[in-house]
């Protein structure tokens, strides 16, 4: 069993290593489609989670309650949402997203959106008032302000921007229904190694799993680095 | 609520507020029929803790808005379009325990520089008065959150100084300062004034502060009673320091 591991994570490395079409082009699908994703959520998301933080307006608890909510919802229900609405009798069948990169990066916003607006509503949160009032009295402008704010704040945001990254970067459930893991178009790491793992093709899946495994590895890193400098501050 | 009057350079700077009522809950905190907070002005603010003192100071500077009442600012450079709040960034307001931003000393100072149209030369002398004042020099590139008390006192003091604010106001400025520490920010102040800055000054310690100022703001039973007559404090402090408060063991 252990040689049967060991050829395997050879074969892993060497499709990996030889830039292997097949598993680069998986690689590639993956790595665009949630950054594509996460790039479009990024300021809306954080600005809301500003807002919630700082105003008080009314239905605020509710709309905080909800975000919360939507955190704990299964991808596959979000797939089966945007499936719903991509499907040509859909809302927005007109679009004719379904099983393309679109709806896979429509897919993964709503996922990556709420997990961002309630990590940086929690940072927003924490962070010391005179930090705003300091900046806007010494003459920033309100987005100098908000600016500086993130600057303060800024273990605690890379901490929701990493967070949010992986949980779409991981995801199978929304992926598998909205894109149809179609080779070179809409297959990526986490439809892929599904697919190969129930074809019994484990290199593959374990080549992939590795990519994931070290890309967790790298932005622990940075981020451990980051959060090292960072030390507590007293005022 | 609050405006600003569009004015000439020349004009004398100042935050007039009429018919101020401020509530915290359902608690009238305090009210004023008018108040005026003028350049050249140097005004000692008293009021017991939780009357209200910070919550003026902020609603002069535009932090805050009142519950009632309507604020005009005169005598500053015209806001852009796009700035609702024309207070800000004019009347600066100094907090009791200063906010300094994560970063060197030199970030900190230069803060509130960026956004105003200076010319580098201006830019580098103000930054060389202000460290010569506060005696930062050693520190100007150390990091902010490693600094004393009475540094990040002197820090935000010159921080506020080096943006050449018209109306300043200081809470508590000189609380839980050791002597030099003191000395340095009362020079500053004493600057500060000489400059003609209008000054708004709330401190529980006299230590030669009230000395400095010309008129009296009193926050008392929600009211703010204004006069043009500074009471002595140190007799007044002296006096309470003096009651036997509590006896040692021996």
């Amino acid at each position: 069993m252990n040689e049967s591991w060991l050829a395997l994570l050879q074969q892993a490395f060497s499709l990996l290593l030889s830039f292997d079409p097949d598993v680069w082009s998986i690689i590639n699908v993956s790595f665009s489609v949630s950054f594509a994703a996460l790039l479009l959520t990024l300021i809306p998301s954080i600005m809301l989670g500003f807002v919630l933080a700082f105003s008080h307006f009314p239905g605020r608890w509710i709309v905080t309650n909800l975000v919360q909510t939507l955190q704990s919802i299964p991808t596959v229900v979000i797939g089966l949402l945007v499936y719903l609405l991509l499907t040509r009798n859909g809302a927005m069948g007109d679009l004719k997203w379904l099983f393309s990169q679109n709806a896979m990066i429509f897919g993964q916003m709503l996922i990556c959106a709420p997990v961002l607006i309630a990590l940086s509503q929690a940072a927003f949160a924490s962070v010391d008032k005179r930090a705003w009032e300091t900046s806007r009295t010494l003459g920033a402008s309100w987005i100098r302000a908000i600016w500086t704010v993130c600057r303060e704040l800024r273990v605690a945001l890379l901490l929701a921007i990493v967070a949010a990254f992986s949980r779409i970067l991981t995801e199978v459930g929304c992926s598998m229904m909205v894109g149809g893991n179609i080779m070179n178009v809409t297959r990526n790491i986490p439809t892929a190694i599904a697919l190969e793992t129930s074809k019994g093709d484990f290199a593959q899946a374990i080549a992939l799993g590795l990519v994931l495994l070290i890309l967790a590895l790298v932005l622990n890193f940075a981020l451990g680095s980051l959060r090292g400098k960072a030390l507590p501050r007293s005022h | 609520m609050s405006q600003m009057s569009s004015s000439q350079h020349s004009q004398i700077a100042s935050v007039n507020v009429t018919n101020l009522v401020q509530q915290f809950e359902q608690r009238t905190l305090f009210s004023v029929d008018s108040l005026t907070f003028r350049q050249g002005d140097v005004i000692y603010l008293q009021g017991d803790n939780g009357t209200g003192k910070s919550t003026l100071m902020k609603i002069l500077a535009g932090l805050l808005k009142p519950t009632q009442g309507k604020l005009i600012a005169t005598g500053f450079d015209k806001s852009a379009w796009w700035h609702t709040n024309s207070l800000l960034g004019k009347a600066v307001y100094l907090h009791q325990h200063p906010y300094l931003f994560d970063g060197s000393v030199r970030y900190n100072l230069t803060y509130g520089l960026s956004r105003r149209e200076l010319q580098q030369p201006t830019i580098s002398q103000r930054l060389h008065q202000a460290i010569e004042m506060a005696q930062l020099s050693q520190l100007l590139d150390h990091s902010a959150s490693n600094l004393s008390g009475g540094e990040r006192q002197r820090l935000a003091i010159a921080r506020a100084w080096i943006c050449q604010p018209k109306l300043l106001m200081l809470d508590e400025p000189i609380s839980n300062m050791d002597k030099h520490s003191q000395k340095l920010v009362l020079a500053m102040i004493n600057l500060l004034k000489m400059q003609g800055t209008g000054l708004l000054i709330s401190s529980h310690q006299t230590c030669g502060l009230t000395a400095l100022c010309q008129q009296h703001w009193h926050i008392n039973h929600q009211k703010i009673h204004t006069s043009q007559h500074v009471p002595n404090l140190d007799t007044q402090q002296d006096n309470l320091a003096m009651e036997p408060s509590y006896v040692l063991a021996k």
